[in-house]
């Protein structure tokens, strides 16, 4: 098992370093001969490139899997959590990279570093803020069944916003390269493109986990509150984890 | 169970996530079974290049120039020892101290920055291993066995299994 997780990590590793190298070649290559079928080619790597990049780390997935096996939803809604969380990523991204290339200029990689760790923390506050307001609300209304479903429907937008406002290296390092080889309108769509993969990746691990909470549920049914509790731990235990792990870099 | 299983593949997966790709091109001269030169060229991806050009090279004029090297190895090479230069060598399955690196240079190649360097040891190639890898997974090392030029000795490069990041082992016969 761990053989076949270690050869998919490969493959994966493998593939967006193959798609990195392409789309920069491809991005370089644009000239008015070709800007209309290579812009097309450039924005479906994107898209590619933002499925695959969005296997990775602060992209909200761990926190929508911890959401989504906790709480009761609709597949509708793990596509909705999944692409707010990827459409903020988004404009987080563009914000943030012509933001520090406009206004700072100098010391872009550095201030790109600083950016992302300070994002990083309040996403990270964020999200336990999150954690604790299910944990609080999941025992309140443990009895109140209906309530619950409002709730959860608030809840929803704030685990999205907390994930997706730390701006994605990946689709900010795409952003950058078109800046600088002055592919403006192409930087802006590839941003979009990106996220639509990205969102897509993301929507499949909130339906994998509403799969699970509803083998789950069966057993469960009216203790429901107690996965939702459990889930909303182990939402302040990635909070933690964030926040430390952005500490210590 | 398969749910379950492939949940948490997909939240594991957090790990296949680098943003930088660094190709590692070494060149090693071995006699007698121990290493005598060992010169490591890093080619950072496209993208990854074209940012830190943009602010290694503060005169513009396309190529790292003396000053502008002092300010790359003292600023963002030197710093990466925390990170043990991205790698491990193992003599008799213990990782050593990473050897200061020499003659640092760090040049413009086909719009990708490079970096180059020397260590200066004296390894049996019997008991050693080059481990290649991002323990933080933000960079992944690439290593292919037509980047590695060897004198006295033969390459075999296999893929690291570290269960969380992904890297490459270079091994001399």
């Amino acid at each position: 098992m761990i053989e076949f997780y270690n050869q998919i990590l490969k493959q994966l590793i493998v593939l967006q370093y193959q798609l990195n190298s392409y789309i920069s070649t491809i991005i370089r290559e644009l000239n008015d001969e070709n800007s209309l079928s290579n812009s097309f080619l450039i924005l479906g790597i994107a898209f590619l490139y933002g499925l695959i990049h969005a296997a990775g780390p602060g992209h909200g997935k761990a926190l929508v899997a911890f959401y989504f096996t906790s709480n009761k939803a609709s597949y509708k809604k793990a596509f909705k959590m999944g692409y707010i969380i990827s459409i903020t990523h988004a404009i987080s991204a563009l914000i943030f990279t012509f933001g520090i290339f406009y206004i700072l200029k100098t010391m872009f990689r550095k201030n790109f570093n600083e950016m992302t760790s300070i994002a990083m923390q309040i996403s990270a506050v964020m999200i336990i803020s999150v954690g604790l307001y299910l944990v609080y609300e999941a025992f309140k209304n443990r009895v109140h069944k209906e309530k619950q479903i409002t709730i959860s429907n608030k809840s929803e937008y704030a685990v999205a916003l907390s994930a997706g406002i730390v701006p994605c290296p990946g689709v900010m390092t795409i952003v950058l390269f078109c800046i600088v080889l002055k592919h403006y309108t192409l930087a802006i769509l590839a941003a979009i493109t990106m996220s639509i993969g990205m969102g897509l990746t993301i929507s499949i691990a909130g339906i994998l986990s509403i799969l699970l909470n509803k083998k789950a549920g069966s057993f469960l049914d009216s203790r429901g509150y107690i996965l939702e509790i459990i889930g909303g731990f182990l939402i302040i235990g990635l909070g933690v984890f964030l926040f430390t792990t952005v500490g210590h870099k | 169970m398969k749910i379950i299983i492939s949940i948490i593949l997909f939240v594991s997966m957090i790990y296949a996530h680098p943003h930088t790709f660094i190709e590692v091109y070494p060149t090693i001269t071995v006699k007698n079974k121990t290493t005598e030169k060992i010169n490591f060229v890093w080619k950072l991806d496209e993208m990854t290049s074209s940012m830190l050009i943009m602010e290694f090279d503060i005169n513009s004029n396309g190529q790292i120039d003396k000053n502008e090297q002092e300010h790359v190895y003292q600023n963002y090479f030197s710093s990466l020892i925390d990170y043990n230069f991205y790698t491990d060598i193992t003599v008799n399955s213990k990782i050593i101290k990473f050897p200061d690196p020499k003659n640092f240079n760090s040049f413009i190649e086909n719009n990708k920055l490079c970096y180059s360097f020397d260590i200066d040891t004296n390894l049996n190639i019997n008991e050693t291993l080059f481990d290649f890898g991002d323990t933080d997974f933000f960079i992944a090392m690439i290593l292919k066995k037509e980047f590695i030029k060897l004198n006295g000795a033969i390459a075999q490069v296999s893929d690291l299994d570290n269960d969380f990041y992904f890297g490459y082992r270079l091994e001399l016969k």
